[in-house]
Order: structure tokens, then C-alpha cells, then sequence
């Protein structure tokens, strides 16, 4: 059982250094800084209670990072008929400057949010209290603890190193990232710009939170020791500068990544780093994008797709509700709430939602699961290194 | 009569008493009475609040401890040369090359239609005036189409496809994003110069060629003079579009990892560091606004451009002989190279089966399909999705609504600036403020329009999620095209047609009615139709500021291309495109009768 914990301080000045003090705490869920009594009420409703009050609110307005959110409206409304839902889809990077900007004019407009750049999230949004966190009484049980705060997450999705299937039928051509600052793949790795796009700069982050990992890999592969070069201090920032020297090539977007690397007929294809679920485009797009497995340290990272309450929202109870529907029920596939995002290469947290077929388990990808709360501390110096080395 | 009696005779109408002091070196003297004085301190005002309000709230946000950091990361720190001096340096290149280009290739065009013989004139102006309505993007594509070579893996392109191998430096960097902006921007000063022109009168001319002038310097003494604000305003325009654009240079500039200060500062927002690229913003905003102030001193010998006089005017031809059509053949071929080949890119690619790529095999799903699981995880195409037709009036609306408001404040800053020359630190102020926000990132000053309209002020209620602080914001942000085209339009109205209306009495709103509106309406329509054609396609100041209550084309086709369903983006781009383009040509349709180049010869 989990025991929650019901510390609230009431002044804004201390909210920072409680939602810090709140992450640290582990298993408390109480990241969430200052909830007015009737947010604590409205927590602890019953299923059928929150409904009730929620179809007397009549609608709720969702901001969403995936456009699968149309989906994902459609099933609600056919769920709760009396309840309109306002979808917004619009990207994680914007709903953190639009969400800002609503709370600092004090028109708080969406209900709940749906979106990723956890480090952000928590840095901008969570801490200073424009979302809080629900988490929904029937799914308590089911979902781990690290899934259920700062912000409950319905899945994660990935960004892991991606190669030709058809150039490569063996299997992977790379089974340790250090290969990839070798000769042979000189100017043939692609990946999004991480000064440019979060989730990538999320990636470099965790190399260099894994720098212990990648000097193993290191000795692994050559049988020698890593000796780091000048103003390079640990083994994950010596791979990122030797892979930018190895002619990497940044591009704007994941799917020129996916062009790149997946795009059929091709002799000497590059590998790269994307979205193990866009391999589900393979098909539509001629692409013959596989995931790499068995790669040392790690393929890459799996983050979380975070579920939060606009703090101040007007329709406070059918927000609670949709966040209840967007986490899935107990069937296998997650139901009809879930349906939109039960894609191969995407996780369900609950552990009651059997993984998509089509992918290999996320303990078989061996993905490094991000720690946003340790991500977010020395992610911005990441971003000063890479500046460097362009 | 020249244009500095004119004020005088402005300041010594009856009804205004002279005040004693003088500014300058005397000759100007501004009364507080004085209706344009009047008007000047309003607009100001108003541009003060569209303008430095939000200005003050990006530099307000770097002066906490976190943005002091960041200037001191920016400027005086290891990341220095590669966060700010290198990609300086290229968005400098950029904006200069795009100024160049544009000026040197639009001037081109706008001379053979305008003063020449050359056959099809009327084609190569509409095809001229085209490309300003295609998304930056698409010509970015279309480059990409041709000349990507094996770099990043993955297709190349058509030349490489047929067996030449196409070097890094015309397939990425700075070469190909600087063509294909000027491709883009050429059509601005086209469409400025054209008009300016159009106003070189035959009588000009000929009084200069009968002194003995050879044509080459009746070019460089009487016409180049006369267009000389139309070409400066184009130039200028086209810089300030250059140094700022970023889709041209992140598609293209960074497999070589060229960055300018534009994939900076978006760079910098994207990933959390809001201080960072508020910084990199003001630094921008005060370097192309140093730009500018040079540019206009350069400029700054020559005070009166007055070529529309009470007097009647001939259009002034030169008969190109041998030349017509090999110029024509040019012309014709750089018009078409950057509208009718990104145009087809553009919407062949809608119909692509795999996105981006054209040998993949095609369908009409993505238009006119219903929705099947198989395809796009089941999205209907366009036609079949209530939201894009609902949003294709919302983006119309606004796009009709901001050319409104923006030309009335261009016309008023432009009236301004050329009839109050006395006041130079009101016009000064004036011609800076208009010209600011097209150095502002989109996204900086919609953030900053949400914090300063997203409460009540005074008896103003709470705007945010409305259509009028879509409308209020875009007035902003489209002021530049506004008031250039404003200032180029008055400045050639002689002011001996204004001081006639003042001698017989004619109130300022009188005279404006009147006599300078109408003569400088077709100046002012034009430049209301590229606010038009930019607010239609713009996404990076709207993206912040729309609900759904007011869903806008371009962010659908943001939300698209993220998603990867890059057809149906393209196949909103195309819609968007129809929309710029069909408003482009009603435009010229209904200034013909006044276009002296569109008149049957």
C-alpha cells in the first residue's frame, strides 16, 4: 500500500523548496505544492462522486503534445456523452510558454495537460504550482510509484538508436555507441539537434548522467582504459564531443532522421537516434527502420507522457475525470482511453496493460528510463557543452 | 514649391499660432495645435503600446538573476563564438545577401515590366509578385527536391539522381538558404519598386534627355533618385526577413551545423532556456535596428521624392530592341524557377503515398480520402475534417481584419514621418517603433501579448482567447510591411496637391480624404495585401496566442508536420497558398486600371 503524504505549506515562498524537498522524498507523492482544501475534496471523490459532479461542469478543455488526442476525444465523449471536450493539440514546448503566460495573466484556460519535456514540466509548471497532480483512487494500486509523481504518466515513449533493416538483415551493425565515433561511421549518425529540440537534449543529458556506464563500454570494447581529453570531465561528454568530431549530422526534425536512416535502397545507410514507435510508419513511408538491441551501455532513453491539472482550472472535477479515462482501465489494451496510444515502441505504465505486441519489452530494449528531477540539474550545463562543440 | 515649404505653409495655417523657440536649425517649428502634430503623438502612442510595452516585458524577463546569467553567457563566456558571434556573423551574411538579392533581382524584374517593352509583361508581374505567398518552407523544399545531396543518407535529390555529384556547399549552408530567401523575398521589392516606378514620369525623363542626358544617366540623376525609398524599404524588408526567418535556415543550415542567431534563439526557447532567447532576441532586434539607422542616414541626403504633382504624367518606355526577348527569356525563367516549380513541389507532395518523396507512388487520400485505420492512423483527409474548412474562415477573417488595422496605422505612421519632418525626434521615434516588431520573434512577442492583454486593463476586459488580441497582436507584428508601404506611398505624393486643399480651406481630415488617400491607395492596398498574405501564412506569433475557439490554418499545419503527417501539412500549405495567392491577384486585378505597365499596349 502507499501511504500518501498530506505535508501542504500555505505560503508561496516556500513552494520551490517544498517541491524539491518533495521530489527527493522518496515515495511521497506530495511533489505537488499548495492544494486548497477543495482540491484535496475533489481528490478524494469516488469514481461515481466525480463523475456526477463532473457532467454538472458540463466540459473540460485539454492541452495535448500529440494529436492523437482527436482519438482520444472521440472515445471520451462516447464514454460520457454529457461532457464536451475541448481538445487543444499543441506542442510541449508551447504549452510550457502558454501555460506561464496564462497563470502570470490569471486566466487559467485548459483544464489538464497532457505533455512531455518532463525536466521542463517540473522545473516550469510544477514547482511554481501551475500543475498539480491527480492521481485517480482506482488506479492507485496499479501504477509504480516513479509513474505517480510529480505528475501521474500514462506511458513513455523513447528516442533510441534506430538502423536500416534492409541494409543490415543481421541485426544491428552497432552493439556498443562508442563504435559510433569510429571511422566507420564518420559522418554517418543522425540525430535531431539537442540544442534545438528537448527530448534530444534529454538523450545527452542521460549519457552524461550514465558517464560510469559509457567508461565501462569504453574498456569493453577497446580493452583499454578512457582517457579524457582537456575541459572534458567525465566519459559521457568525452563520447558526445568525439561523436560531434565524428561528423554527426544534426538535423530539424524526427522524421529526417527517419528519412535518413529508414529510406529503402540505400548501400551504406546512416543510423540514428528517434521514436522506437515510428517504426509503426515503416509501411506508409517505404522505410525499413529496426530498433538496435543489445547495445552497450544502452540504445537510449524512454521518458514519461505527464497528465496534469491546471491549477485554477474551471472545470475542475471533469478534469479529474479525463485524467482518470487517459490513464486506461483494467482490460489488457487499456480500453478505449488508452486505445489511441497502445502503439508498439510506446510503454504503458499500468501494470495491468499488457505492452503492444510488435516491440520487444522496454527490459529488453534496456532504454534508460530519464530521472527528470536529475535531469533537470545539470541539463541546461549539457546544452552549454554541446554549444562548444559546433 | 518643395516639400519643406509645404510644412511651413502646414504650420502657418491661420488657425495655428506660431510658438515662439525653434527647433533644429529653425526653419521647422511644430505647434502642439497642429492637427499632424496631433496625429503624430497619437499614433505614437499607440505604437507605443503595440510595440515597446511588450519590448519592455522581453528585457524586463533578462534582468532577473537567471537572464543576467544569460547575457553573460551570451556575450562573455566559452559559448560565446558559437551561441552568438559565429551565427551573428551568418544571420549578418544572410540578411545582407537577401537585402542584395532581393533589391538586385526584384529591381530587375520591376524595371522590365514597369519602363520597358518587353513581351508578356503582365505574366512576368503576376509571377513576380507570387513567390511572397508561398510559405518559406516550401522553397526550402523545392531546394531540397533538387539539390540534397548523399550527406545525411536517406533520397538525394533530382541533379544527384541523374548522376552529378552536388558539393555540401550548394546543397547545405549558407548558399542554398540565402537563394532560396532571396527566391522568396525578391516578389517584396518587386512589388515595392514596381510601385515606385510606376510614378517616374515621362515628362522627368524627357526634360533630361533633351538637356543632353544619355540614358544611363537619366537612369542614375531622375529615376534611380525617385525610387530610391521604394528600393530602400524593399532592401530593408528583405534584411529584416532574412536575419529572422528560420525555417530556411534549420532545414537546411543545420547538417552543416551553420546556425544563425534565428535557430539560436528558437533553439534556445525550445529547450527551456526562455532567458537565453530573450537575450539573443534583444541583441537582434539591436543590431538590425543599428542597421537600419545607417541605412536610413545613407540615405538621408535626398529629402523629397515627390513624383505624384498636380501636373499630368506620361509613362516613360525604353524600347529594349534586340533585347526584349532575351531578357524576357531571364525574367521568365527566374519567375518561374521560384513560383510554378516550388508551387508543383508543393502540392505534388500533398499527394505523396510516403511524405517527401516523389517516386514513392501517389494518392488522393490526404485531400479527399474518408477516414480508413490503414492510412495516417486513420485521419480523414482535409476535405472531410470540419476543423480545416471552419479554419479557413478564421484565418481569412483575420487575415482581412489585421490588413485593416495594420494599413490604417501604417498610413497614419507613413503620413506622419513624410509631412512633420520638423519633428525629428517624434519621427524618429516613429520610424523606429514601426519597424521594431519585424525583429521581434514571433513567439517572444505573442508570449508577451498573452502577459499584457491576459488580464483586464482598466475598462478593457481580459482579451486572451479572444479574436481581437489575435487581431490586435497581428496589427503589431505586421506594422513594418504596413507602414513602408505607407511611408513609400506618401512620400511620393508631391505636397503642392495638399497645400492647394490647405489654401482653400481644407481640414486635415479633409485633405486626407480627400486628396492623399485616394492618390495614395494603390501604395496602401498593396501593402495591405502582403499583411494579408503574411498574417495568412504567419504560425510563430499565433502559436501561442490561439484556442480553439479560433483555430487558424497554419497552426494546423504546424500540428500536422510535427506529428509527421507531412501531406496533410502540405496539403494545408497548398490551401494557404490558393488563399495568398488568389488574394495577390484580386489585388492586381483591381489596381489594373491604375497600373500604367497592366494597360493594353
Amino acid at each position: 500500500m502507499r501511504t500518501h503524504c498530506s505535508v501542504y505549506r500555505k505560503t508561496r515562498s516556500v513552494v520551490v523548496m517544498t517541491a524539491i524537498a518533495g521530489l527527493l522524498l522518496a515515495g511521497c507523492s506530495s511533489a505537488a505544492p499548495e492544494k486548497s482544501a477543495a482540491d484535496e475534496k475533489l481528490d478524494s471523490l469516488s469514481f461515481e462522486e466525480l463523475k456526477e459532479q463532473a457532467i454538472e461542469e458540463g466540459s473540460v478543455v485539454v492541452y495535448s503534445f500529440t494529436s492523437r488526442i482527436a482519438a482520444i476525444e472521440a472515445a471520451f465523449e462516447e464514454e460520457y456523452p454529457e461532457i464536451d471536450l475541448i481538445a487543444h493539440d499543441i506542442s510541449a514546448t508551447k504549452q510550457v510558454a502558454r501555460l506561464k503566460a496564462e497563470a502570470d495573466a490569471g486566466t487559467a484556460s485548459a483544464d489538464v495537460a497532457y505533455i512531455a519535456d518532463a525536466p521542463i514540466v517540473i522545473r516550469d509548471l510544477v514547482e511554481p504550482g501551475i500543475l498539480q497532480q491527480y492521481l485517480p483512487p482506482r488506479i492507485a494500486d496499479v501504477l509504480p510509484d516513479e509513474y505517480e509523481s510529480p505528475l501521474v504518466a500514462n506511458r513513455l515513449s523513447t528516442k533510441v538508436l534506430l538502423y536500416n533493416e534492409e541494409a543490415n538483415p543481421d541485426g544491428s551493425p552497432v552493439s556498443n555507441l562508442w563504435e559510433l565515433t569510429d571511422k566507420e561511421w564518420k559522418g554517418r549518425v543522425v540525430i535531431v539537434d539537442p540544442n534545438v529540440r528537448g527530448d534530444y537534449l534529454d538523450l545527452m543529458t542521460e549519457v552524461v548522467l550514465r558517464s560510469d556506464e559509457f567508461d565501462e563500454a569504453y574498456t569493453e570494447l577497446y580493452g583499454k582504459h578512457l582517457t579524457l581529453e582537456d575541459g572534458v570531465e567525465n566519459a559521457g561528454e568525452q563520447w558526445i564531443k568525439d561523436l560531434y568530431n565524428n561528423g554527426l549530422i544534426l538535423v530539424d526534425g524526427t522524421d529526417a532522421v527517419n528519412a535518413a536512416v529508414g529510406a529503402k535502397g540505400q548501400e551504406e545507410p546512416p543510423i540514428g537516434f528517434s521514436s522506437y514507435s515510428d517504426l509503426r510508419d515503416n509501411d506508409e513511408e517505404g522505410w525499413a527502420l529496426q530498433v538496435a538491441q543489445d547495445v552497450s551501455p544502452g540504445p537510449g532513453i524512454a521518458y514519461p507522457a505527464y497528465l496534469g491539472l491546471v491549477n485554477g482550472a474551471k472545470h475542475p472535477a471533469a478534469a479529474r475525470l479525463f485524467i482518470d479515462f487517459a490513464m486506461g482501465d483494467e482490460s489488457e489494451t487499456g480500453g478505449p482511453g488508452y486505445a489511441p496510444l497502445y502503439v508498439p515502441g510506446d510503454y504503458p505504465t499500468r501494470t495491468d496493460i499488457t505492452p503492444p505486441e510488435g516491440a520487444v519489452s522496454l527490459e529488453d530494449l534496456g532504454a534508460w528510463i530519464i530521472d527528470p528531477a536529475e535531469t533537470i540539474k545539470i541539463r541546461s550545463d549539457v546544452a552549454d557543452f554541446l554549444i562548444t562543440l559546433q | 514649391m518643395t516639400m519643406t515649404d509645404t510644412e511651413l505653409m502646414l504650420v502657418d495655417k491661420p488657425e495655428n499660432r506660431k510658438t515662439p523657440g525653434s527647433e533644429g536649425r529653425g526653419r521647422f517649428r511644430s505647434v502642439i495645435t497642429n492637427p499632424v502634430v496631433v496625429m503624430g503623438i497619437v499614433t505614437t502612442a499607440i505604437l507605443f503600446v503595440l510595440v515597446v510595452v511588450p519590448l519592455m516585458g522581453l528585457v524586463g524577463t533578462t534582468l532577473s538573476s537567471e537572464g543576467i546569467e544569460a547575457w553573460q553567457k551570451v556575450l562573455a563566456s566559452r559559448l560565446s563564438p558559437n551561441l552568438f558571434w559565429e551565427p551573428l556573423a551568418n544571420s549578418l551574411t544572410i540578411g545582407a545577401a537577401t537585402a542584395i538579392g532581393s533589391v538586385l533581382l526584384g529591381g530587375f524584374m520591376a524595371w522590365l515590366v514597369v519602363m520597358t517593352d518587353a513581351p508578356f509583361r503582365k505574366t512576368i508581374a503576376a509571377l513576380a509578385t507570387l513567390p511572397f505567398a508561398f510559405p518559406s518552407f516550401a522553397l526550402a523544399l523545392a531546394w531540397e527536391t533538387v539539390f540534397r545531396n548523399d550527406l545525411l543518407g536517406g533520397r538525394v535529390g533530382i541533379v544527384q539522381d541523374l548522376g552529378i555529384a552536388v558539393p555540401d556547399w550548394l546543397a547545405w549552408g549558407g548558399v542554398p538558404i540565402s537563394a532560396t530567401l532571396i527566391a522568396h523575398y525578391y516578389s517584396l521589392t518587386f512589388t515595392l519598386v514596381a510601385a515606385g516606378l510606376a510614378t517616374v514620369n515621362g515628362s522627368l525623363t524627357e526634360a533630361g534627355e533633351m538637356a543632353g542626358a544619355s540614358k544611363g544617366r537619366v537612369a542614375r540623376s531622375i529615376a534611380l533618385p525617385i525610387v530610391l525609398p521604394s528600393i530602400l524599404s524593399g532592401a530593408m524588408l528583405a534584411f529584416a526577413e532574412g536575419v529572422s526567418n528560420f525555417a530556411s535556415p534549420a532545414l537546411l543550415g543545420l547538417p552543416v551545423r551553420y546556425h544563425s542567431l534565428s535557430t539560436r534563439l528558437y533553439g534556445a526557447i525550445d529547450t527551456g532556456n526562455t532567458e537565453r532567447g530573450f537575450v539573443l532576441s534583444i541583441l537582434l532586434i539591436g543590431i538590425a535596428a543599428l542597421v537600419l539607422f545607417l541605412s536610413t542616414r545613407m540615405a538621408g541626403g535626398r529629402r523629397s521624392y515627390a513624383t505624384i504633382t498636380g501636373k499630368g504624367g506620361r509613362r516613360y518606355i525604353i524600347h529594349l530592341k534586340a533585347w526584349r526577348w532575351p531578357l524576357f527569356g531571364i525574367a521568365g525563367i527566374l519567375a518561374l524557377a521560384t513560383t510554378i516549380i516550388p508551387g508543383l513541389v508543393l502540392f505534388i507532395s500533398s499527394f505523396a503515398r510516403h511524405s517527401n518523396s516523389l517516386t514513392g507512388g501517389f494518392t488522393t487520400h490526404f485531400w479527399v480520402g474518408e477516414s480508413d485505420p490503414k492510412i495516417a492512423q486513420g485521419q480523414p483527409g482535409i476535405f472531410h475534417n470540419p476543423q480545416v474548412i471552419e479554419a479557413v474562415w478564421t484565418t481569412v477573417g483575420l487575415g482581412l481584419a489585421v490588413a485593416v488595422c495594420a494599413t490604417l496605422l501604417g498610413f497614419a505612421t507613413g503620413y506622419v514621418i513624410s509631412r512633420l519632418r520638423g519633428a525629428k525626434a517624434l519621427t524618429g521615434m516613429l520610424n523606429i517603433l514601426s519597424f521594431l516588431p519585424f525583429l521581434i520573434p514571433g513567439v517572444a512577442l505573442g508570449a508577451a501579448f498573452i502577459a499584457m492583454f491576459g488580464k483586464p486593463i482598466g475598462p478593457i476586459p481580459a482579451l486572451y482567447g479572444t479574436f481581437a488580441i489575435l487581431v490586435i497582436a497581428g496589427a503589431a507584428y505586421t506594422l513594418p510591411f504596413a507602414s513602408q508601404s505607407g511611408r513609400a506611398s506618401i512620400g511620393q505624393i508631391s505636397g503642392d496637391l495638399e497645400e492647394a486643399a490647405v489654401m482653400t480651406g481644407a481640414s486635415l481630415v479633409r485633405r486626407l480624404v480627400r486628396v492623399v488617400i485616394p492618390l495614395s491607395a494603390r501604395g496602401l492596398f498593396a501593402g495591405g495585401v502582403l499583411v494579408f498574405v503574411k498574417m495568412v501564412r504567419d504560425l510563430s506569433l499565433v502559436v501561442l496566442l490561439v484556442t480553439p475557439a479560433t483555430p487558424l490554418l497554419s497552426v494546423m499545419t504546424y500540428q500536422y508536420a510535427s506529428e509527421g503527417f507531412a501531406q496533410f501539412a502540405t496539403a494545408i500549405t497548398v490551401i494557404i497558398a490558393v488563399i495568398s495567392i488568389t488574394a495577390t491577384l484580386l489585388a492586381r486585378r483591381l489596381e489594373n486600371a491604375a497600373q500604367p505597365w497592366s494597360e493594353s499596349s
